[in-house]
């Protein structure tokens, strides 16, 4: 396998002006300003959040005290954590072999039926709910990790995602594997998934915020107090005639964070060049 | 060697290699595509069956073509047809330029803190909507951040109320989009920068190529792949929008932003529910979307 | 080929697994019992808390009774849930009880009408509740629900601003919106501040008027009475008036509109009573309000100064075992318990059950309202509100009406916009 010799890292390309500086720093204050402004409410009484304050306050504590005692937070951070990682695990392994296939073996019939695949993601979820509910309630999988994961499991999306990405892959690479007498799965396996980290973060990334953010389906199947989610949890915050609107972004606060670790984590492999070299 | 066994073996010489490999790549798409016939096919067609379909709740019976006759006459999902096209022409080329743009920009080795600038950018999207929507209201309200700056600059004389009027309400929607979506696109472009070789930029340099000629010339064909997911995925989420039509302005004022999704939504469950018309609708949604991305493939989805 | 099919089924193994090892242990089957009940509800500080007090009063004489609350979120979680339910047929997944909003009542059992349980045939006493309320879960002379929480409409004014204007809390009771109008454009002269606020693109004062005077969108055959319903023209006229003048402020949003007043901007407010416990988060703004009725409408015979907005009631589900043990539950707890009553005020609970105005602990002075017992005055308020009828399209009606509004406000004939909303009603209507 030493035939393919995959660039490593190259001297910079291009150098950067003030103009790309300042274009980026503007994009990043529009992008940030939110944020700051959850992490100042969190510390305010609800009066003051919905005055517009933009300065700290010293109410933190009470908030953490509140929302600790009327929701089940750790639960439901828990609930979701499991949720959207089952779904993530799943999706991934079910679509990247999926999108590899549909490109590196494509005929006319695959590409076809690629294309009709694609149908599966142009209605609207309302749509399609009560059918879904009628299998998901008949199976007894209500309540459960299952229930949420299968309707979201294989995703045109994410197919697609694979699919494309999958085009600029070299072929080369994959016919000198072939005559070193790697299996079609070995390829898949020891070939494609190390030199593809990029668009598998990309993937975790998104498959997991949308796991975690998923809301209108987990509303309807998860029923017991114990299966709860966070986006739920977070609706439940401002069900009621009075809405505390420091504890509210206290707890999106909450629920940022671990898209954000996901996030920050997955990042380092959007490098340039195609890293993981063959050996 | 039995009978059975030697025809085997017939076969299987016949098989060439090509063949062969086609059979595996079925094996490889198999478990996603029976999922999604299950999960989604099987879903849609009982929806497709309900689209023939009236009545109220449960009571439902055969109603034939009605329900799409029926839409012809229904001025608020005419608006909302309309309405979603707006959004669409305008918000999906603005995000994607930008989205590439910023992604190039991150994608440089020369950036310094790069994955700061990459979390930061990325922040909107992971944004949950009950935050982001009253932000977005107290930023654009009649009292709020926007009409101070711009009352402190001089540039307006008089508050505006973004939100109570048709067209600002539906600007205030394209921004929202824009703002929440450009970092999820950067994701998906920063995945596809990573296979585009370093040394052609070099190679381009050299041959003193100006920014705006690589970006073209280079990096926008290399993407071409990514940017065919990114404006299907865009189109489809735009003419599915939901969440800012029903958070942002609830679809008002008078139905000036009510996207289609959410007037579906309404007609099944805040309104006496409908499900056959609203299925009905949703199928007017799916041909909409399938029409623009056929045309997309076709256009774009070509292997070189 | 064999190692691609092994590592395949592998996958498909692995993955299937863990699908049914998560499925089995977290779907439990509710063996309910038949000393059991589970209510699905949302807000637990508010509804929760108070289905809890239940339950222990109950419990001290029924040992054996268990109750399980299920917090579903919030109300839209609950409606998407049972619609989805009630659609699907698996009925079997309900709760024995379920917290329906008043409004949506009528719509959930004319689609959905297998989901719910007749239970007038029960010692519950609708008699002891407000007419007003009862009315919202009466189908075909049958009750459906049991009446919980309160939305009397109050409005409230800060005395200390009105006050600055030569005005007490008196010269604002028992008055008709004329007289509001135009002490309110004195008060507003006077010290600059409106007495009203309203979210934009909500319907809530046009409903509250329209009941004050016992009038709704429906006809008592159930069709649209929008274009010809003059009660309508009279309140759009005022609501109108009141924004022309200043009076009324428009705010975005929710936020915005309780901040109106917690800031001091709004010298009043005028909604369901519920809305107490918002007003009293504004601490610096203690013993300077005042509550009392609102305005009734000019010229129009049936007009009162009561109305209501928002609330809730109890309804039985087809899915229930144990009918008698629910509605003795509620006999016993709702329908006549004022313990019940007077542990859950402390919540800012209020109920519509009549005797409870007289309890010692509703005339118990509220000193944030300047020293008003204003649950005894609530309760009071509540049962004077004019019932009215109420249309399973309550919200396809409420949001035409209020689209006409926005386009009245905009400059359109008054006429045409309620005609367009007449027609959207109707056109909802023909399934």
């Amino acid at each position: 396998m030493s035939v393919i010799n995959i660039n490593k890292k190259t001297k910079s390309t291009q150098s950067l002006g003030v103009g790309t500086y300042t274009f980026l720093i503007v994009a990043v204050i529009l992008s940030v300003f939110p944020l700051f402004w959850m992490v100042i409410a969190a510390t305010n009484k609800s009066v003051d959040v919905i005055s517009g304050t933009l300065i700290p306050g010293s109410n933190l504590a009470t908030n953490y005290k509140n929302l600790i005692g009327s929701t089940n937070l750790w639960q439901a951070m828990w609930n979701s954590f499991k949720y959207a990682g089952i779904m993530t695990v799943l999706s991934l392994l079910v679509c990247s072999i999926a999108g590899y296939g549909f490109e590196i073996y494509h005929d006319k019939h695959k590409d076809r039926l690629f294309s009709f695949l694609l149908l599966a993601m142009m209605i609207p979820f309302a749509a399609v709910m009560i059918p879904l509910y009628q299998m998901v309630s008949e199976y007894g999988l209500l309540n459960s990790t299952a229930g949420f994961v299968l309707p979201t499991i294989s995703t045109p999306f994410l197919i697609m995602l694979f699919r494309q990405n999958s085009r600029s892959f070299p072929h080369e690479i994959i016919d000198a594997a072939r005559i070193d007498g790697l299996s079609e799965i070995g390829i898949f396996i020891r070939i494609y998934i190390p030199t593809q980290k990029a668009v598998f973060a990309a993937a975790v990334t998104v498959v997991f915020m949308n796991g975690w953010n998923n809301y209108l389906w987990p509303k309807i199947i998860m029923q017991s107090n114990d299966s709860i989610s966070m986006p739920m949890l977070i609706a439940g915050l401002q069900s009621g005639y009075v809405t505390d609107y420091g504890v509210l972004m206290l707890s999106v606060l909450f629920c940022i964070l671990p898209m954000l670790i996901i996030f920050f984590a997955m990042q380092r492999y959007f490098t340039q060049g195609i890293t993981g070299s063959i050996k | 060697m039995s009978h059975k066994k030697q025809k085997q073996m017939q076969i299987k010489s016949k098989l060439t290699v090509e063949n062969k490999l086609s059979i595996t790549g079925w094996f490889f798409i198999l478990p996603a595509t029976l999922l999604i016939f299950a999960m989604s096919f099987y879903p849609m067609f009982k929806a497709l069956y309900m689209s023939f379909r009236t009545g109220i709740g449960v009571n439902m019976e055969w109603a034939g073509l009605y329900n799409f006759t029926r839409m012809l006459k229904d001025k608020i999902f005419m608006q909302s047809v309309r309405n979603n096209f707006f959004y669409l022409i305008i918000q999906v080329p603005i995000m994607l330029v930008l989205a590439i743009t910023l992604a190039s920009i991150l994608n440089n080795p020369k950036l310094k803190y790069k994955g700061l600038f990459r979390i930061l950018l990325f922040l909107p999207c992971a944004t949950p909507l009950v935050a982001y929507s009253v932000i977005f209201r107290s930023l654009f309200a009649i009292d709020g951040y926007f009409n101070t700056i711009l009352l402190n600059f001089g540039i307006l004389s008089k508050a505006y109320n973004f939100l109570g009027h048709p067209t600002s309400a539906k600007i205030v929607i394209i921004i929202a989009l824009i703002w929440r979506w450009t970092g999820y696109n950067i994701v998906f472009y920063l995945a596809g920068l990573q296979n585009i070789d370093p040394s052609i930029y070099e190679a381009v340099k050299l041959e003193g190529a100006s920014k705006f000629q690589t970006f073209f010339s280079i990096t926008a064909p290399l993407l071409k792949p990514m940017i065919l997911l990114t404006s299907i995925m865009s189109i489809n989420g735009t003419l599915q929008l939901f969440d800012e039509s029903v958070n942002l302005t609830a679809g008002g004022p008078a139905n000036a932003s009510i996207t289609m999704s959410h007037y579906i939504y309404n007609l099944s469950f805040k309104y006496v529910p409908n499900f056959g018309y609203a299925a009905a609708l949703s199928y007017v949604i799916l041909l909409l979307v399938a029409f623009l991305a056929l045309i997309q493939m076709k256009v774009v989805d070509v292997r070189d | 080929m064999k190692k691609i099919l092994f590592t395949l089924a592998c996958i498909t193994i692995a993955a299937s697994s863990l699908l049914m090892a998560s499925g089995q242990k977290e779907a439990t089957v509710d063996t309910s019992k038949s000393d059991e009940l589970v209510v699905w509800l949302w807000d637990m500080g508010f509804n929760g808390a108070t289905m809890q007090k239940a339950a222990e009063i109950y419990k001290e004489d029924h040992p054996e009774f268990n109750l399980v609350i299920e917090d579903q979120g919030d109300w839209n979680t609950l409606q998407t849930k049972l619609t989805t339910i009630a659609s699907s047929g698996k009925l079997d997944s309900l709760p024995d009880i379920l917290l329906i909003q008043d409004n949506a009542f009528q719509k959930n059992y004319m689609s959905f009408p297998e989901v719910f349980t007749d239970l007038s045939n029960t010692n519950i006493d609708y008699t002891q509740f407000a007419s007003g309320k009862t009315g919202y879960s009466v189908i075909d002379g049958k009750n459906y629900g049991v009446p919980f929480d309160n939305g009397a409409v109050i409005f409230g004014y800060r005395t200390d601003i009105l006050a600055k204007a030569g005005y007490t809390i008196d010269d604002f009771t028992d008055i008709t919106w004329s007289q509001w109008l135009k002490q309110a454009r004195v008060v507003l002269e006077k010290t600059g501040k409106p007495l009203l606020s309203a979210q934009a693109g909500s319907s809530d004062i046009i409903n509250m008027m329209l009941q004050s005077a016992g009038a709704s969108l429906f006809n008592t055959d159930g069709s649209p009475n929008i274009v010809n319903n003059d009660v309508l023209y009279k309140v759009a006229e005022t609501y109108m008036q009141m924004l022309d003048d200043g009076t009324c402020i428009e705010a975005t949003d929710w936020s915005g509109y309780t901040n109106s007043f917690s800031s001091g901007a709004v010298a009043g407010t005028m909604t369901g009573c519920w809305i107490a416990a918002t007003i009293q988060g504004a601490t610096d703004q203690a013993g300077k309000w005042k509550i009392t009725n609102m305005p009734s409408l000019d010229g129009i015979p049936t007009a009162t100064n009561y109305s209501n907005n928002g609330g809730s009631s109890w309804a039985v589900t087809s899915a229930c075992k144990n009918v008698d043990l629910a509605a003795d539950f509620f006999a016993m707890t709702f329908g006549s318990s004022m313990e019940l009553y007077d542990a859950v005020a402390q919540n800012g609970v209020l109920g519509t059950y009549l005797p409870s105005a007289n309890s010692s602990v509703y005339s118990q002075p509220n000193e944030f309202f300047s020293g008003q017992p204003i649950m005894s005055i609530i309760t009071e308020f509540a049962g004077k509100v004019p019932a009215i009828e109420g249309g399973a399209y309550y919200y396809d009606a409420r949001d035409a009406v209020c689209t006409a509004i926005t386009q009245i406000q905009s400059g359109a004939v008054a006429k045409e916009a309620f005609q367009d909303a007449q027609d959207t009603v109707n056109f909802m209507m023909g399934n």
